[in-house]
């Protein structure tokens, strides 16, 4: 092929690709589903603390928040649960709050007390009695944790850990943007 | 069997398809190294150094956009968290190493390139496969045969496109080896990889959107395509004047 024939391949292809993008832009890729994927409405959940008190997710339409997955016998979780409740203490003014959901299915529950008394946690401790809230996740690594912004969508889904302050600083800023 | 692929890879382990690519990748790359004209031990050392160069340039980048966040805990830049990470600013680290290496070892730029684009071609596909085990860059709903239930809906599986349309162009570029010059096996792949993001991309349900609903990955793609073209005429016109 000389060159004229393909400097005239490129330009067409370069106008489809051209048309093809704009053809693309009516498709709106906005999502109004419920998922746990960035992008999408946090899952709903109902949960109840040690002591009883009940929380429901969508209570907290407004805030931003932490959605903590964890257990008492993750080294990980443990491992990241000082710089959370650091990070907690330092954006609670700004309407950050942290919602740690124990997978009390498959946990010690006696064992939360002593855990949080160590590590000196002030923010709420969701036990998830019959893995609701860990299904609805679909929590398959600990800890797994879910940055919501105050419209209640996931601005960043993080698996594993231990998560650093600075983690936790970049993805709580986005969240309260 | 989708189901059962994103439980063995689920998150963080889908990073091993990741892996596996790359060191396939490396593999053909050797295979390939006459064709290129860079030895062995070379394209080692090219793909090494740009692994490094990438993970370090991805966490200096991301610090240095987030300079607040890192001077409240500087020691976090050395934090094993793999989401304290800019890709655009690893890809660029990479390529800059892979220049310096080149540079001084004597191997041409171009001929360097080449030698690793089917490493470039192999983690495409690991990527797509890798993304479908994460559920990430997922698809729009559709209603076609084809498509897989994600994130509560009938989707798209732009992450299989992907992975196919990479396997595709690992296929293309390894049959075109032989007969061009330095640089043109690279730009090819690039043009290929460029033209099948543009198309691909109007699948995706994640789109940045731009200009009232353009999605940018798109228009990143084509100004990709755009240049890929550019540079292959630019490579193919040296060749026929030398040849002149």
């Amino acid at each position: 092929m000389d060159r004229t024939h393909r400097v005239i391949l490129y330009t067409l292809i370069l106008i489809a690709g051209a048309a093809w993008i704009a053809l693309a832009s009516d498709a709106s890729p906005a999502e109004t589903l419920s998922a746990p994927q960035t992008g999408f409405y946090a899952p709903g959940f109902t949960l109840q603390t040690l002591e009883g008190e009940t929380y429901t997710l969508s209570d907290f339409k407004g805030q931003a928040l932490l959605i903590n997955m964890w257990a008492t016998w993750c080294p990980p979780c443990r491992a990241e649960m000082p710089a959370i409740e650091k990070m907690y203490r330092e954006y609670k003014d700004r309407g950050f709050v942290v919602l740690a959901v124990n997978s009390a299915f498959q946990d010690k529950t006696q064992d939360i007390p002593a855990f949080a008394l160590e590590y000196g946690l002030t923010f709420p401790i969701l036990l998830d009695k019959a893995g609701e809230a860990s299904r609805a996740y679909r929590v398959a690594s600990m800890p797994s944790s879910y940055f919501v912004n105050p419209q209640g969508l996931i601005t960043e889904v993080v698996i594993g850990g231990p998560m650093s302050e600075a983690l936790l600083r970049a993805r709580i800023e986005e969240a309260l943007k | 069997m989708l189901e059962a692929f994103q439980t063995i890879f689920a998150p963080p382990r889908h990073m091993i398809l990741l892996i596996i690519a790359a060191w396939l990748g490396v593999s053909l790359a050797e295979r390939n190294s006459e064709s290129t004209g860079v030895g062995k031990a070379d394209i080692n050392n090219l793909a090494f150094h740009g692994f490094i160069a990438f993970v370090v340039g991805g966490r200096i980048s991301y610090a240095l956009q987030h300079m607040g966040i890192f001077g409240k805990s500087p020691a976090d830049i050395l934090s094993i968290n793999p989401d304290l990470f800019d890709p655009l600013g690893g890809i660029a680290a990479g390529f800059i190493a892979v220049l310096v290496y080149s540079q001084r070892n004597n191997i041409g730029a171009w001929n360097a390139m080449d030698a690793l684009t089917p490493l470039f071609a192999a983690i495409g596909i690991g990527l797509g496969l890798s993304r479908l085990a994460s559920g990430g860059a997922f698809g729009i709903p559709t209603d076609l045969p084809w498509g897989i239930h994600l994130w509560n809906a009938t989707r798209h599986p732009t992450q299989i496109y992907d992975a196919l349309a990479s396997s595709l162009i690992l296929a293309l570029v390894w049959r075109f080896k032989p007969s061009l010059r330095p640089g043109l096996l690279f730009l090819t792949f690039s043009a290929l990889t460029a033209f099948s993001q543009l198309v691909l991309q109007a699948f995706r349900a994640d789109a940045i959107l731009i200009f009232g609903g353009i999605r940018q990955s798109q228009v990143m793609a084509w100004v990709a395509l755009a240049t890929s073209f550019v540079l292959i005429e630019a490579r193919s016109s040296s060749k026929n004047q030398k040849a002149g």
